[in-house]
């Protein structure tokens, strides 16, 4: 019998800790246990035969840290040196845990080995410094290592992150052709440590297609129980238990589990009960509690097997671990919480997308993202659940640009994101890096596009939008649309890919141009709704191009849309008339609890949106605005307030020329504030806001003069940097947006920079200034090394230095040309070499 | 997370005020309101470990599960036999929104960032009390905390650190290539531990 079947149709029952075992035999805290696979083999062939003894079906190889970072590999990191656990290699470290396993198996005529894949201890990028590819390719070469030492099947356990989770899991389909199963560690509040959920984590796993799933570690049975019972709910695949023996205790320095195994069984009946398939033990479990446990697992009656209520069939059978049943959640997921699709309707923010936007184009030939993050985050304020992502210009690189939007938004917001695009390497490259289960937009009805989309739904998860149109176009009927819904269903069906994964769009044609293109749609909609079983979406406001007052239509339309069982739609979700019917919709349908959101939204007077805002000077504060005509710009920049700086900035001009204004009123006021700030009487965000409201000011009065014209030009280059291994850039950015505030031209090569970077940008832009950042001593010696380099290859170019590290005395003896110690600092240094 | 016990003088400070310089009205009402926004993201955690601890000569300190060599470390806990092995940190909500304003709103990122480091000090602030509280009733004192990369305690322990207290797996705490911790607004401490009457007979007092 198969693993995977014998997990559906009897069960399966891991064993227990190992680390503590090993500690309990004496390994010192902080020792990696992995080296005992080779020092100490004995131990671990006696720890993995007293659990096969005690009933396990699975042993789980001491593979737990084997990683690339932890140990060297000849091939890549020239050879073992130095410290113990640099001794071993990690093909020696992996190939011992297996052997030791495999041995333990075939003396005990049972069980299956599993190679174990913990965290790597690195944090992925943005958080961290990993990047994503090279997370994939170190849990790679730790697969291929273990698949090709015998493993059984392939157990990554004690994930916390869903993006490593990700990654790991990546590694594992794409190195070998074992089963994969994947546990995580919550917390009581049923989160992981970056803030995943139990939906999410189904979510992403189911998607791609882990062979089973469930949880480990951090607490005992009892706790994790309603964790447990909330994971079986929605997960369709079998699902593991393996909880601790308690919560922790420390105890004479060490760390000690003690729920004792009589009382460990007894709390996992509870979990067997509940619907577990796997079950076992993590840190503080021994070979007792597994026995314990098997004892306690007897006396329970017999359960049914896997029984499946779907069209996707998976086993009968009968065990005493019961299956569970096979669940329709639409989930979608940002890096953190799933989003769920139902009958309670979401919007999906249609606005990061290019088409007939000239600034927006523009922001993306240039790469401003911070353009394109600030639309994502408007739409998110204005109340979009889902954001839309469309980057598809002519003469980009869609594939690079998309992925890198993509990874740029999830670094802001946790809202999970609809990836639009035609281009199947775009879409490929984007799925790959997203941090979670994507929404997809879309495929079609052409074989063309459902060849080319849904292998990649496969692969890395995702829900679909499916257009109802094929090689012939839209058809005119609605039964024709349910004819192309009921092709694109089956054809999905092929891969593997399930109703609840798909989200027909029976497309919006605009009743300008034929009158019965709304109710043609609705009817298509109801008819798959009714027929088929599967969700829909529709683009809303395409139904009244051509028309005028779009958004009396759009809003009934919404509406119409609404009622016939709509369950998402592609809008703008600043759209006051479409977010009136999808508000009372929701309050009128009792999906909105004592009507609450509706009347948030539209009581009279509204009450203040976001005390955030109103507590911030330079946004609210408008009183100021007495003095006006000569003062009037000064005072807006000195108080910082953006919008008064623009309206004033614009008067100003209408009676004084440019050079006047800046001149008169907004260079005296930049000084005060920065004279201030100097003296300790004004504060950095003042500081920051007053920067904010002369750079508006400023771009007024560019626009009135002309470019080239004097006074408004640039005034020259600067390139900044956060050095090589600092992942701290506040300092830098906020001396980026007060030098861009002064009018300078500012290159910013982020954080985590090497010198050749630096070097690179400095020649290809020619800038006689640089500026760089470095937070902790650890990193003085690579700003050190860039000041050498900048010196050497560009004779010249003038260097400042500052962060929290940095003195002038520092500064000198690093080789610096100038030290600034705040942002205003780095200002005068600007001033004085450009 | 409870936000009252957070030094506000602390944030000002941060954010360029001098000599006792306070903020106006509005400054004050930005910082409360960031203070705010953070104490809904923010998760503190913090786990510890109390430890053996011989110091010899030659500032050479055996904590059993980490030998260092720090002359500062060494000042720092001379007179102790034990030492309390510290991890804490407010988890990545706080980076998270520092990220986000850094894009939308730099003065309010910058706000946050000054906020979110009041916030961490104040976190270890109250779980040290509480220990030299329940020290003191045990007739022991505790020294101040002293962090790794203080004086020449080398932050290459930091990785050592971590392992020991498990603060990976039970706090989410982990390094970059360069030994800086992640989330950022973590922490980590050695902190002495002394018997009172040990202390009085020494010092003569």
């Amino acid at each position: 019998m198969s693993i995977l079947r014998q997990l559906q149709d009897k069960g399966l029952i891991f064993d227990g800790g190992m680390g503590s075992l090993l500690q309990a035999k004496g390994l010192r805290a902080g020792e990696l246990p992995e080296v005992w696979n080779i020092t100490r083999p004995e131990v671990l062939r006696e720890i993995h035969a007293e659990y096969l003894a005690a009933g396990c079906d699975v042993v789980t190889a001491n593979t737990f840290g084997a990683n690339p970072f932890k140990y060297a590999s000849p091939s890549f990191d020239g050879g073992p040196a130095g410290k113990e656990e640099d001794r071993y290699t990690l093909q020696e470290v992996v190939g011992a845990a297996l052997s030791h396993a495999r041995f333990a198996v075939s003396q005990a005529g049972h069980g299956y080995v599993a190679l174990d894949l913990g965290p790597t201890g690195r944090l992925l990028q943005p958080m961290g410094d990993l990047a994503f590819e090279d997370c994939v390719d170190a849990y790679a070469r730790v697969v291929r290592e273990g698949a090709g030492a015998g493993a059984d099947l392939i157990l990554i356990e004690t994930m916390s992150d869903l993006y490593e989770l990700k990654a790991a899991l990546l590694a594992a389909k794409e190195n070998c052709d074992l089963p994969v199963m994947a546990t995580v560690a919550f917390d009581a509040s049923g989160k992981l440590l970056t803030g995943g959920t139990v939906r999410s984590v189904v979510a992403l796993l189911e998607g791609l297609r882990a062979d089973a799933l469930g949880l480990n570690c951090g607490l005992g049975p009892a706790d994790m129980l309603p964790i447990a019972k909330e994971l079986i709910a929605y997960a369709s695949v079998p699902v593991i238990i393996q909880p601790n023996a308690g919560l922790p205790r420390v105890e004479n320095g060490r760390t000690v589990y003690d729920l004792p195994p009589s009382d460990f069984a007894r709390e996992m009946k509870d979990v067997i009960a509940a619907g577990a398939r796997g079950i076992g033990g993590c840190c503080g479990t021994t070979p007792a509690h597994i026995a314990a446990m098997c004892e306690v697992l007897c006396q329970m009656p017999q359960q049914p097997g896997l029984t499946d209520v779907s069209d996707t069939a998976a086993g009968g059978g009968t065990g005493i671990l019961q299956g569970n049943r096979h669940k329709t959640h639409t989930l979608v997921t940002g890096f953190a919480d799933a989003t769920e699709i139902s009958e309670d309707p979401v919007i999906i923010g249609e606005r990061i997308n290019p088409t007939g936007k000239k600034r927006f184009q523009q922001a993306l030939k240039e790469r401003d993202m911070s353009f394109i993050l600030q639309e994502g985050l408007a739409q998110q304020e204005a109340g979009a659940h889902i954001l839309d992502v469309n980057v598809g210009i002519p003469g980009v690189d869609e594939a690079s640009l998309l992925a890198g939007v993509v990874q740029e938004l999830q670094s802001v917001t946790e809202l999970p994101l609809q990836l639009d695009t035609s281009d199947p390497a775009a879409l490929a490259a984007a799925m790959r890096i997203y941090n979670g289960k994507p929404l997809i937009n879309s495929v079609n009805g052409k074989q063309a596009s459902m060849d080319a989309v849904f292998p990649l739904v496969q692969k890395y998860g995702g829900v679909v939008v499916c257009l109802t149109l094929d090689e012939r176009g839209i058809p005119e009927t609605a039964e024709g649309r349910v004819r192309i819904a009921r092709h694109i269903v089956e054809e999905a069906a092929k891969y593997g890919i399930e109703k609840k994964d798909l989200l027909i769009d029976t497309l919006c044609m605009t009743i300008s141009s034929g009158e019965k293109g709304a109710i043609v749609t609705l009817e298509a909609l109801r008819r798959i709704r009714e027929e088929l079983g599967v969700k829909t979406v529709l683009g809303v406001s395409n139904i009244s191009f051509g028309l005028p007052a779009r958004e009396i239509v759009n809003g009934v339309f919404f509406a119409m849309a609404l009622e016939d069982g709509l369950n998402a739609a592609i809008m703008n979700p600043s759209s006051a008339e479409m977010k009136k019917a999808y508000h009372a919709f929701r309050a009128l349908k009792g999906y909105d609890a004592h009507c609450a959101d509706y009347i948030e939204k539209y009581q009279s007077p509204p009450r203040k949106a976001d005390e955030g805002n109103q507590a911030q000077p330079g946004k609210a504060d408008s009183s100021d605005t007495a003095a006006g005509g000569a003062t009037g710009l000064f005072t807006a920049i000195r108080k910082g307030v953006k919008d008064k700086a623009v309206e004033e900035a614009a008067h100003a001009l209408a009676t004084r020329d440019a050079l006047t204004v800046i001149h008169e009123e907004m260079m005296p006021a930049l000084d005060e504030v920065g004279r201030a700030f100097e003296k300790g009487t004004l504060f950095l965000p003042q500081l920051i806001m007053s920067a904010e409201a002369a750079k508006a000011a400023f771009d007024v009065i560019r626009n009135a003069m002309g470019e080239g014209d004097g006074g408004s030009k640039k005034k020259g280059k600067i390139v900044l940097a956060t050095v090589k291994g600092d992942i701290h850039d506040i300092g830098k950015n906020i001396v980026k947006v007060l030098l861009e505030n002064y009018n300078y031209d500012v290159i910013d090569l982020g954080k985590d920079v090497s010198p050749e970077q630096v070097l690179e940008a400095v020649q290809k832009e020619k800038a006689p200034l640089v500026g760089l950042s470095a937070l902790m001593t650890t990193t003085v010696p690579a700003m050190e090394e860039t000041i050498r380099l900048l010196h050497e290859k560009a004779p010249g170019v003038k260097v400042m230095v500052g962060g929290a590290v940095m003195t002038a005395e520092y500064a000198a003896q690093i080789g610096a040309d100038h030290y600034a110690k705040d942002a205003m600092g780095a200002v005068a240094c600007a001033q004085e070499c450009t | 997370m409870d936000i009252t016990g957070v030094n506000r003088n602390e944030i000002y400070r941060y954010l360029g005020a001098k000599g006792g310089v306070s903020p106006d009205e509005t400054m004050r009402a930005f910082t409360e309101d960031v203070l705010r926004e953070l104490s809904g993201k923010v998760r503190p955690g913090h786990v510890s470990l109390v430890v053996p601890l011989t110091v010899t000569p030659e500032d050479r300190i055996d904590m059993t599960c980490m030998q260092i060599r720090s002359k500062s470390l060494f000042r720092n806990l001379r007179g102790c036999d034990e030492a309390l092995l510290f991890a804490a940190t407010l988890g990545d909500g706080a980076d998270f929104l520092i990220r986000r304003y850094e894009k939308t709103d730099m003065a309010r990122a910058a706000v946050c960032q000054a906020a979110s480091a009041a916030m961490i000090e104040a976190y270890c602030d109250e779980i040290n009390d509480a220990w030299k509280k329940e020290y003191k009733e045990k007739g022991c004192f505790l020294r101040p905390r002293f962090s790794c990369g203080y004086g020449d305690f080398p932050l290459t322990c930091q990785k050592r650190f971590l392992e020991v207290l498990q603060a990976d797996k039970r706090l989410g705490i982990r390094l970059t290539e360069g030994l800086l911790m992640v989330p950022t607004k973590s922490v980590t401490a050695v902190i002495g531990i002394g018997s009172l009457q040990q202390h009085e007979k020494d010092t003569g007092r």
